[in-house]
């Protein structure tokens, strides 16, 4: 599914968010990629995704580890995480370019960015699925300091609620903004909730 | 859902999580709407309920509530396609599949999403307005799998009651068609209870140019500086 495309925000608060999944084809590449997405996790372990996560155990702020990720892959294995340096995503691709996996590769980020990052790689894009908008009864919708967070879990498991009470517990005191973007965090299993960027975007509402 | 009442302290904290809105207190005790319960999952898993008062319900594997659990809680695979999450690899693994091909575009229109949430009577007012353009749903998508009539777009009656926290309308045309497709998608969204994200899907031109950037001017659509980009990584079949 789209997950990882309908993100808001400003270009500037999007900068250092990539979302990257490595994703075997159905029927088609899955079986024996296990042993290729242990390979690319040990990869990503050591360049440093600021969340990672997995359908079957969650993410890094509920206990996931990589070593966890590793051992309970499914018979239908993905990888999913993100990053808050274009630095550290081109590094990857590299490196996984280089060791030509033949494993589908998607990153979610600034269109601009993305093709830079390919083209320092010599790498030609396939394909793109644009984010066109959101239409419908769009007045039921959150403020955009919600969106902003809220959308970083494309499964929409963090609720609106949850978002407004973590601001509140920061504004009295209660948690720090540090443990309002965990706690945000949490519920987005495939763990794409960019908590650097969660951070920058409750101190920006907090300011307002 | 259930809250075992004798266990909960009505502290509120599985409020906070639900993404559905579906949990309330009443008389210090919290409570659960089953109709906006999505079955996610969420307040179960993630809450931490000091009480150990939240309980899955069997019933949220039994089918038709068993569509709420599968399209709300991306831990649930689908038996049918093995794929799990609301929606098909789109354009994760189009490198290696083809699904959308050049000169093509694969839509994606996201019931629900975000903070809404769908039933299926809203789905079905998408998907029965689309076939009136000779669509063809995406076979592998599991919301086509509850269609009672593919060519009419109708889903199965037991199913449209549901409430989920996304579903994908999921379909490819020719690039020709766009302006027709979009105008009824516009058409659409001024009848519907709920919001939908819209996703297009296509191939990139050698010099990386983006095929239906001009026909999306022309429409005057503005797509958003994000998207999701596959590196072409990936072996190809032919």
């Amino acid at each position: 599914m789209t997950h990882s495309l309908h993100r808001r925000g400003s270009i500037d608060s999007l900068q250092n968010d990539y979302v990257v999944l490595i994703t075997p084809a159905v029927n088609i590449n899955h079986k024996e990629s296990k042993s290729k997405l242990i390979e690319i996790l040990d990869i990503v372990k050591e360049i440093g995704p600021v969340n990672i996560g997995s359908y079957d155990c969650g993410n890094i702020f509920r206990g996931a580890t990589i070593e966890k990720i590793q051992n309970t892959l499914s018979e239908t294995p993905r990888v999913r995480c993100v990053f808050d340096s274009y630095e550290k995503v081109k590094l990857l691709v590299a490196e996984l370019k280089k060791r030509d996996y033949g494993l589908s590769v998607t990153i979610s980020g600034l269109i601009d960015n993305i093709v830079k990052l390919s083209r320092e790689n010599d790498i030609k894009p396939h394909s793109i699925n644009l984010s066109i908008g959101v239409y419908g009864k769009v007045e039921a919708l959150p403020d955009e300091s919600v969106l902003n967070l809220v959308t970083m879990c494309g499964h929409g498991m963090v609720s609106e609620r949850l978002v407004k009470q973590a601001v509140e517990r920061v504004k009295k005191g209660t948690w720090d903004i540090d443990k309002a973007a965990v706690e945000i965090a949490k519920p987005c299993h495939c763990g794409i909730f960019n908590v650097e960027r969660a951070k920058q975007i409750l101190n920006k509402n907090l300011k307002k | 859902m259930q809250i075992d009442k004798d266990l909960c302290s009505g502290c509120g904290l599985c409020l906070w999580y639900c993404p559905g809105g579906a949990i309330s207190l009443n008389g210090k005790k919290a409570e659960i709407d089953q109709s906006s319960c999505q079955e996610c999952n969420i307040c179960y898993k993630i809450a931490d309920c000091p009480k150990g008062a939240i309980k899955q319900d069997t019933v949220a594997y039994e089918y038709p509530r068993s569509v709420r659990t599968y399209f709300s809680d991306p831990m649930a695979y689908h038996k049918d396609t093995l794929v799990p999450g609301r929606g098909t690899e789109e354009v994760k693994t189009n490198d290696v599949t083809n699904r959308v091909k050049d000169g093509e575009v694969g839509i994606c229109i996201e019931m629900g999403r975000p903070c809404c949430g769908s039933t299926f009577t809203e789905v079905e007012k998408v998907t029965m307005a689309l076939v009136e353009l000779g669509i063809v749903y995406e076979k592998d998508n599991p919301l086509t799998y509850l269609m009672e009539d593919k060519t009419k777009g109708t889903i199965k009656d037991e199913v449209k009651l549901q409430r989920v926290i996304s579903a994908i309308v999921e379909f490819t045309i020719p690039q020709d068609d766009l302006k027709d497709v979009m105008l009824k998608i516009l058409e659409i969204a001024k009848e519907i209870d709920t919001v939908f994200s819209l996703g297009m899907i296509t191939t990139l031109q050698e010099d990386g140019t983006i095929p239906i950037k001009n026909s999306l001017k022309e429409l005057g659509i503005d797509y958003r500086p994000n998207a999701k980009i596959n590196l072409g990584l990936g072996r190809k079949i032919s």
